[in-house]
């Protein structure tokens, strides 16, 4: 009927190693991790640039100094005096106070930390342990006056490497 | 639409298929590790679009796709790795639980078959995938997923009896 079904009967016999007990917890925390940061706007939606922490990291950066500078470049003109004519150096004029963004917090959540063990860098010879983890940085600023504020959210991958001592 | 991926439901699913899913991302993956990972993010981009749980197939098809980016991501890294870092320290656990001389053997002669055979292999047997989901996943037609995989038994099977 079959000439394979004695080989597919030893295969069958093989049992795939289990995965590691951690793995579950680990799918159930990025699942519920996925679900919090749904509400972020500027967090990505596409699962390809999942792991693509910096050029996420810049590009939202980059927004958000570009926001910030065209919004300080907006308020200026509300803060001109009438135009006259003036032989005297013009007074100084006080930076609009209502552009002013002062640092309201800083959020560090690091949601997976994973020691990857004992490495031998190229020219040591005592081993190195190299943890990495995996954090969100959340920076805010408020303006006092008008009560509006900004935020800037991105991930950070971050390898750390701890000399072992042989003791 | 009752067989929706949904919160409630994905440890049941998992219980059933992370062995088979992490043993077919080894294929890919230099250590068990990895594969978890690779495991791991397809389970939740898998969940998080909503899927329809019973599409096996494209849950085995997103594992694929994440591991062959992995392993692309990987090699790239070994190779800046290789300057700044030697004897790295990776898991080598095995993929199976092996028994005795006999399936050691017949693990030996798996590692030796192609990757486009073993890989029909691994989610016919392990995971009792149908032909037509291991066409799915591997985006082939039925008939050539029913004729790797019967190379791969013919493969195995010249393979046990030379060694």
């Amino acid at each position: 009927m079959n000439d394979f079904s004695e080989l597919e009967d030893q295969l069958r016999k093989l049992r795939p190693a289990q995965p590691s007990a951690d793995l579950a917890t680990r799918i159930e925390r990025a699942l519920a991790e996925e679900t919090s940061v749904s509400t972020a706007a500027v967090l990505p939606r596409e699962g390809r640039f999942h792991f693509n922490w910096l050029s996420l990291g810049l590009g939202v950066a980059a927004a958000a100094a570009l926001f910030l500078f065209a919004f300080i470049r907006l308020q200026q003109p509300a803060a001109k005096g009438p135009s006259v004519a003036a032989t005297s150096p013009a007074p100084a004029v006080a930076t609009n106070p209502s552009a002013e963004f002062v640092p309201a917090g800083l959020t560090q959540v690091v949601y997976h930390t994973r020691d990857e063990g004992l490495h031998f860098p190229t020219k040591s010879s005592e081993p190195m342990r190299r943890v990495r983890s995996q954090s969100r940085d959340t920076l805010r600023w408020r303006n006092p006056k008008t009560g509006a504020t900004l935020q800037i959210s991105y991930p950070r991958d971050e390898v750390s490497l701890t000399p072992v001592s042989g003791q | 639409m009752q067989n929706v991926a949904t919160d409630e439901n994905w440890k049941t699913c998992f219980c059933q298929l992370a062995p088979g899913l992490v043993l077919f991302a080894r294929q890919w993956a230099r250590s068990a590790d990895d594969a978890e990972d690779i495991v791991q993010e397809a389970f939740v981009r898998f969940w998080r679009k909503q899927h329809d749980i019973t599409n096996r197939g494209l849950l085995y098809a997103t594992v694929r796709s994440i591991a062959l980016d992995f392993l692309r991501r990987d090699s790239r890294r070994s190779r800046r790795e290789s300057t700044a870092m030697s004897d790295v320290d990776h898991s080598v656990a095995p993929a199976f639980e092996i028994e005795d001389d006999t399936q050691r053997a017949l693990v030996a002669a798996l590692d030796l078959l192609p990757t486009e055979q073993r890989e029909v292999l691994v989610m016919k047997i392990w995971s009792d995938l149908t032909f037509a989901e291991i066409a799915s996943a591997l985006e082939i037609s039925q008939n050539t997923a029913a004729s790797r995989y019967r190379y791969a038994l013919a493969a195995l099977k010249k393979n046990l009896a030379t060694t």
